[in-house]
């Protein structure tokens, strides 16, 4: 299949990108939305995304078979990788979903189409709202990943705005092929949406770009967020999302013989979803002493977990530079291993493909990622999150395996801390449409309420 | 040190004597050279291997993790090598506390742990002989001359006869005790150097280098005026500091013909760290020194030899391989070379073999100079392998953890 040339994304790559083709670009964006997406119903944008999130979960759907065939080459990631990530962001864009999140971020399915009541009687003067969104969005594209990119693509239609999707030099894979989607199933709604790609902080492009939109969206590394805040004029809303880690808990209930092993699968898929590279991928599991296993034999387990994804679901291919890394992060903990009792190297052979270190050590440390990580020894959560405190305020996900009245506890605890986002271990890089980015509400963030007194 | 021990190091003193003797040829040629003493040198790393494995705990135990002896080694590639970053993390040595005299620390960025190197008076002297005939082959050949009668290279020297003008943009020994380099910045000035020449650097309180800028523009500005050829010795770091400096104060000099400058890696993570052909630029506007007269050298605190990538006022490399053509004397490309005492493999970081010929991977380094410590050392620097050499790309950073997280020393 060969994908028509439609979105700037899809010129050559030495096309040369200018200020007044990006504003050309916008103007037709927002012509096209005020023609066919500003007044369609919510609820046909609910029906039309969930269609759309089914065939993507479908094998041979022409957009996910090209997605297979061509993404590894393309990203770098594996095919069954890649699947397992598209099934995980597309199961969840159901309409029940849809609905629920409309529910949760704006009070009412309908809030975007019309004034519906304030639900709580009895207040004086009695109220309704609507929530508008923006008329262009613009999202600056982080590399790593695509679900966050396909997510506010999602949001941007349902809160009905235009888009202009920028992408980091070299990502535009997913997000093209999930526009072209949206356009082979939708002209209209495809002619709302473009996408570019060019290498970040190319100012006189970007300035250009946000100088359009009433509303500017960023995924990427705290530094690179800064300064696309610079950019953005005063009268745009600006949403940063920065870099984020995140680790996992493991009490020591939950490490018995029945559920130990299982536990170990669970935690071996969240490193290797999407090869570890998400915000919200393992860099460590803080496990508690006492259980039936110890914090090593678990890292053993998991080692071993590793070793079983590896065959059917194998990283991808690197540049020399992270293989280097890792051979040489591995090297490092392989004479630690060798002369102190209290670290544990396993690692694939002949191969980078995986690794686990154990440490007794409960700082914790950043992984090189690609499926390299810790396993780290603690009496209990206090401890690992003394070893934490180096990431407070920029963990995202903390993935726990406790028995429920501990996991209440732990959950108001890792709160209190200020973690965003605390799962089950097994689903940390399965967030589910209705997440928090980051603490944040999804779409709230985006429109902008007119509040209607009635009397 | 056991007497077999000290036999071996000297049998090693023995075969970098008679290969910098061989160096001296008119003729020589690395690759040649090497396949030459392929058969010594194996003979003499294997041995050597079995000995530290034995002298070694820490190495010992490495190997032991990988299920190798001490006897099963017969050839040189198949020796277990140490990471660079053990040497963080552990006393890496042969050396019984006793007899350290010294310790090279390596210069890492703020909040790491350094590499240490143990030495002693010995380990010293054999690092003297390494260094001495390969930094004096590649950056003042014509000085091979005084080293003549292997081994005794300090006799050979005449007061002034050969001696250079060295303007070393380092601190000096008492100032920065713990610096190979300084060390053989040191060594090379007693042996080459005229008494005019001086240390321009200066250590600060937080164990930085600091450069006295006018001081060197002072030195410059004479050098220029005398008409007698200088030679410039110092970090990337130091001759971008020094070329900021020219450049704010508008100050360029023509250095006297066959001037020359040994550049050593590194920025140290201190300053803008400038891409090697724009330093080249920078070096041969404001100085006058072309880049056929720029030498870089690949070196650290734990290895006791080091590799060129240049011979002073040559084209191309230091032998036949590294004639790369039209683009000779550029900064781009060039091949560092490591001395006939020395192996160095290419290895790929996924399953650790060696890389073809071209290919890109970690360079790993048999030295026989690092009798006391560990002769096979694993680097983090990726590189494309060239024949007998390497053509350097960068450093892989892997085990750059945070400083905090590194253990204390068991």
């Amino acid at each position: 299949m060969e994908l028509p040339s439609y979105f700037i994304a899809d010129l050559p790559r030495d096309t040369h990108l200018t200020e007044s083709l990006l504003g050309e670009a916008c103007r037709a964006l927002k012509r096209n939305r005020a023609a066919h997406l500003a007044t369609r119903p919510t609820s046909e944008l609910v029906a039309f995304l969930a269609a759309l999130g089914a065939n993507w979960l479908k094998p041979d759907f022409p957009f996910r078979r090209m997605a297979l065939e061509q993404g590894p080459g393309q990203t770098g990631f594996s095919a069954a990788t890649i699947a397992r990530g598209l099934d995980a962001f597309f199961s969840e864009l159901t309409a029940e979903n849809i609905n629920a999140l409309l529910v949760q971020e704006v009070g009412h399915v309908a809030r975007l189409d019309k004034f519906v009541p304030e639900p709580v009687a009895n207040t004086s003067p009695r109220r309704a709202a609507l929530a508008r969104g923006p008329e262009l969005i613009v999202h600056v594209a982080a590399g790593n990943l695509p679900a966050p990119a396909l997510a506010g693509m999602v949001f941007g239609l349902l809160v009905r705005a235009a888009q202009f999707v920028k992408c980091a030099s070299g990502a535009a894979f997913f997000p093209r092929l999930f526009a072209h989607s949206i356009y082979a199933a939708d002209p209209k709604l495809g002619s709302c949406i473009e996408l570019a790609e060019w290498p970040g902080g190319n100012t006189a492009l970007e300035q250009a770009l946000f100088s359009h939109a009433d509303c500017v969206t960023a995924t990427g590394s705290d530094e690179a967020i800064a300064a696309i805040r610079q950019l953005v004029p005063g009268h745009a809303r600006f949403v940063g999302y920065g870099h984020r880690v995140s680790f996992g808990y493991i009490a020591a209930e939950a490490l018995n013989r029945a559920s130990a092993s299982q536990l170990a699968a669970l935690a071996a898929a969240d490193v290797a979803a999407w090869d570890q590279l998400g915000c919200l991928s393992p860099h460590v599991f803080y496990v508690e002493t006492g259980g039936e296993f110890g914090p090593d034999a678990f890292a053993e387990m998991l080692a071993a977990e590793l070793d079983r994804i590896e065959k059917l679901e194998p990283r991808g291919m690197l540049p020399a530079e992270a293989v280097a890394q890792i051979a040489s992060r591995r090297a490092f903990y392989e004479v630690r291993a060798a002369n102190l009792p209290d670290t544990r190297l396993w690692s694939s052979p002949s191969s980078t493909a995986w690794t686990v270190v154990y440490e007794a050590d409960p700082q914790f440390q950043l992984s090189c990622l690609h499926r390299f990580v810790y396993v780290k020894q603690v009496r209990e959560l206090a401890e690992a999150l003394r070893g934490a405190e180096s990431v407070r305020g920029k963990v995202s996900t903390v993935g726990i395996a406790a028995p429920a009245p501990r996991a209440h506890q732990i959950a108001a605890e890792l709160a209190a801390w200020g973690v965003t986002r605390i799962c089950p271990i097994g689903r940390m890089q399965r967030p589910p449409l209705l997440w928090r980015h980051d603490g944040r509400p999804a779409l709230a963030d985006l429109v902008l309420w007119t509040d209607w007194e009635l009397e | 040190m056991t007497a077999e021990f000290n036999q071996l190091v000297h049998r090693v003193r023995d075969f970098i004597a008679r290969a910098a003797a061989r160096m001296r040829a008119a003729a020589y040629a690395v690759e040649r050279d090497y396949a030459e003493f392929d058969e010594q040198f194996n003979a003499l790393a294997c041995e050597l291997f079995g000995l530290q494995f034995v002298q070694n705990k820490v190495y010992r135990r490495f190997c032991e993790a990988r299920g190798i002896g001490r006897n099963v080694i017969s050839d040189w590639r198949r020796i277990p090598a140490m990471p660079t970053t053990a040497f963080k993390d552990f006393d890496v040595t042969c050396l019984p506390p006793a007899q350290w005299t010294a310790v090279f620390f390596s210069s890492g960025t703020t909040g790491q742990r350094p590499s240490r190197h143990f030495h002693s008076p010995a380990s010293l002297s054999l690092y003297e002989a390494s260094l001495l005939p390969w930094f004096v082959r590649h950056v003042l050949p014509e000085s091979i001359s005084a080293l003549a009668n292997a081994g005794s290279a300090i006799a050979a020297v005449t007061a002034h006869a050969g001696r250079w003008r060295l303007f070393i943009l380092a601190p000096t020994r008492a100032d920065a005790p713990c610096s190979s380099l300084v060390y053989m910045f040191d060594t090379v000035r007693r042996e080459f150097g005229s008494a005019e020449s001086e240390f321009f650097g200066r250590t600060t309180p937080d164990g930085g280098w600091r450069l006295e800028v006018k001081a060197v523009v002072a030195a410059l500005r004479d050098a220029a005026e005398s008409g007698r050829a200088v030679v410039l010795l110092g970090t990337a770091f130091a001759f971008v500091e020094l070329l900021d400096y020219m450049a704010q104060t508008g100050f360029t000099c023509q250095l006297p013909p066959g001037s020359r400058v040994l550049e050593t890696g590194g920025y140290k993570g201190r300053t803008r760290s400038v891409p090697k052909s724009e330093l080249y630029g920078m070096i041969s506007s404001r100085l006058g020194v072309p880049n056929t007269h720029i030498v870089s050298e690949y070196g650290m605190c734990e290895l006791g030899s080091q590799a060129y990538d240049a011979v002073a006022g040559r084209h191309g490399g230091s032998g036949a391989n590294a004639m790369r053509g039209p683009g000779d004397g550029n900064a781009v490309g060039r091949v560092f070379q490591f001395p006939p005492w020395v192996r160095v493999q290419v290895v790929s970081p996924e399953t650790g073999e060696e890389v073809t010929e071209g290919a890109t991977g970690l360079v790993r380094v048999f030295d026989l100079a690092n009798a006391y410590s560990v002769l096979a050392v694993q680097t983090e620097d990726l590189a494309v392998r060239r024949g007998t050499g390497f053509e350097l790309l960068g450093r892989a950073r892997g085990a750059d953890l945070r400083g905090c997280s590194l253990l204390q020393v068991p």
